[in-house]
């Protein structure tokens, strides 16, 4: 776990002052870790990752066909919607905990508006009236906060995750409030049922992202890290990774761009 | 497999088929601008992809001849590969590149028949470092949520090319990298020649029309 900069201890301890004035920083946790930094424990995730997928072609993605068949889109988009507002305490926590006081304004207004007249969460009445939904979690206040993800980590049955994440889920977990009311057996089969909905809704994705890969493993890592970094640096668009290293020319000469002489066209 | 895993499952479908779904803002697009590029390609693409009246190989071919003229694959190419772009022979980076299409060519080509209807619509466009462009677009879908499709774009002998297509910040170009080094790392040049060469040997023969519609039923 790598602590780039003071600014995350600086930032615990103005929190429990009670004060959440932590202002971003240049870059937030930027993936600025080398290919063998980022995935040091390779042979052990690949043997999870492995087991996850043994697990997923055998047991998860024929449940998840099954309930696909039973399930019109509709009833999966529902029951999608609602395990997403259920989740909406995690997002406003994080939304304060990173000073983004209007997100946090406008994920609490849908939490609100989505549990009452969205029936508990079911019907999404909060997007058309322009409350948006923004992801977020404890793991990307991390990165937020300026902490790099660390190692990434595959873990058994949850897959794609990083220290810095991991980290984050178990936070979430404290603030996960229907888990302070809900036994633990409702709470697991609930888990259960997100798990196979969730995936009945990406069944063609997921087989199609395995047929076009030539390395899964290293296609589900690297678009993971990219999305990871995405969120943390709140990217609505373009991509997040270091554009010189990405487009430049010191990975190779030839890349330079050829027309560097003429000036930028004005479209 | 949280929630985060199932967002990024839609990410990668559309890494394998980004061109599947985007649709024009108007037929007439100035191609001398970046903006115009995409819109003149996406708005191509989807005239083909909606066009009842083609076969799905007639799509297919359609469709890849649009992509053709409009991606520049020797730039990316290099950019994919970057400094290992260096080891390769002559030959081998000519190889490279005709598997190279011809594997995305086949990405495609799987997945014609999945087109429902979704629209495209450009977000903004604005000017990269050393020239690049970045166009903005937006797929909208019925009863899902939009998704982000970025595309680069690099003037190439006087022509707009696009040079790498960025979904939900997820871009080719860096996961491709990702995976060739991966590859090129635990047996060079050859090794990569011949896991392009064998996966596009196989020949992953495409899905039948029926068959690709059933299993379209969710996108």
């Amino acid at each position: 776990m790598i602590w780039t900069s003071t600014r995350v201890a600086l930032c615990l301890a103005v929190l429990t002052t009670g004060l959440a004035a932590c202002g971003p920083p240049a870059t937030r946790g930027h993936l600025v870790q080398t290919r063998t930094d980022y995935d040091p424990l390779q042979p052990l995730n690949r043997k999870v990752f492995w087991f996850n997928d043994r697990l997923d072609v055998y047991v998860l993605a024929p449940v998840a066909k099954g309930w696909n068949r039973v399930a019109p889109d509709p009833v999966q988009r529902s029951l999608s919607n609602f395990f997403v507002n259920l989740r909406s305490p995690i997002v406003i926590v994080n939304d304060v905990l990173q000073g983004k006081v209007k997100n946090g304004a406008s994920d609490f207004g849908r939490f609100a508006v989505n549990t009452t007249v969205g029936v508990v969460g079911f019907f999404d009445y909060a997007t058309p009236l322009g409350l948006e939904q923004h992801v977020e979690d404890f793991g990307q206040t991390l990165g937020w906060w300026g902490l790099t993800p660390g190692a990434y980590f595959v873990i058994p049955l949850l897959g794609p995750s990083s220290v810095r994440d991991i980290v984050g889920l178990m936070a979430d977990s404290v603030t996960n409030v229907s888990s302070w009311f809900a036994p633990w057996d409702a709470l697991a089969a609930a888990r259960v049922v997100d798990t196979i909905n969730t995936r009945a809704l990406f069944l063609q994705q997921v087989e199609e992202a395995k047929r076009a890969s030539f390395d899964y493993y290293v296609f589900v890592r690297d678009a993971y890290l990219q999305r990871r970094n995405a969120l943390v640096n709140d990217r609505v668009g373009g991509t997040n990774i270091d554009q010189e290293g990405l487009y430049g020319p010191e990975a190779n000469d030839e890349l330079y761009h050829p027309n560097l002489d003429a000036p930028p066209l004005q479209p | 497999m949280i929630r985060t895993i199932a967002a990024l499952a839609t990410v990668l479908m559309l890494v394998a088929a980004p061109l599947r779904a985007s649709a024009a803002d108007t037929p007439s697009a100035d191609t001398n601008t970046p903006r115009g590029v995409v819109q003149a390609t996406t708005g191509a693409v989807i005239e083909v992809l909606a066009n009842r009246g083609f076969s799905t190989d007639e799509k297919r071919h359609h469709v890849e001849g649009i992509v053709y003229a409009r991606v520049d694959f020797a730039t990316l190419s290099k950019l994919v590969l970057a400094r290992f772009w260096n080891e390769l022979s002559e030959a081998q980076r000519t190889h490279f590149m005709e598997e190279f299409r011809e594997n995305l060519s086949a990405t495609y080509g799987r997945n014609v028949e999945s087109y429902k209807n979704q629209k495209v619509t450009i977000v903004d466009d604005h000017a990269e470092p050393r020239g690049d462009w970045t166009v903005r677009t937006k797929i909208v879908r019925n009863g899902a949520d939009d998704i982000n499709v970025d595309y680069r774009l690099r003037q190439i002998d006087g022509t707009w090319k696009i040079i790498d297509i960025i979904i939900e910040n997820v871009s080719l170009v860096a996961n491709f990298r990702s995976q060739f080094q991966e590859i090129m790392s635990n047996g060079g040049a050859t090794r990569l020649l011949q896991v392009l060469h064998d996966k596009n040997a196989r020949g992953e023969p495409l899905k039948a029309p029926a068959a690709a519609a059933a299993a379209g039923a969710k996108s």
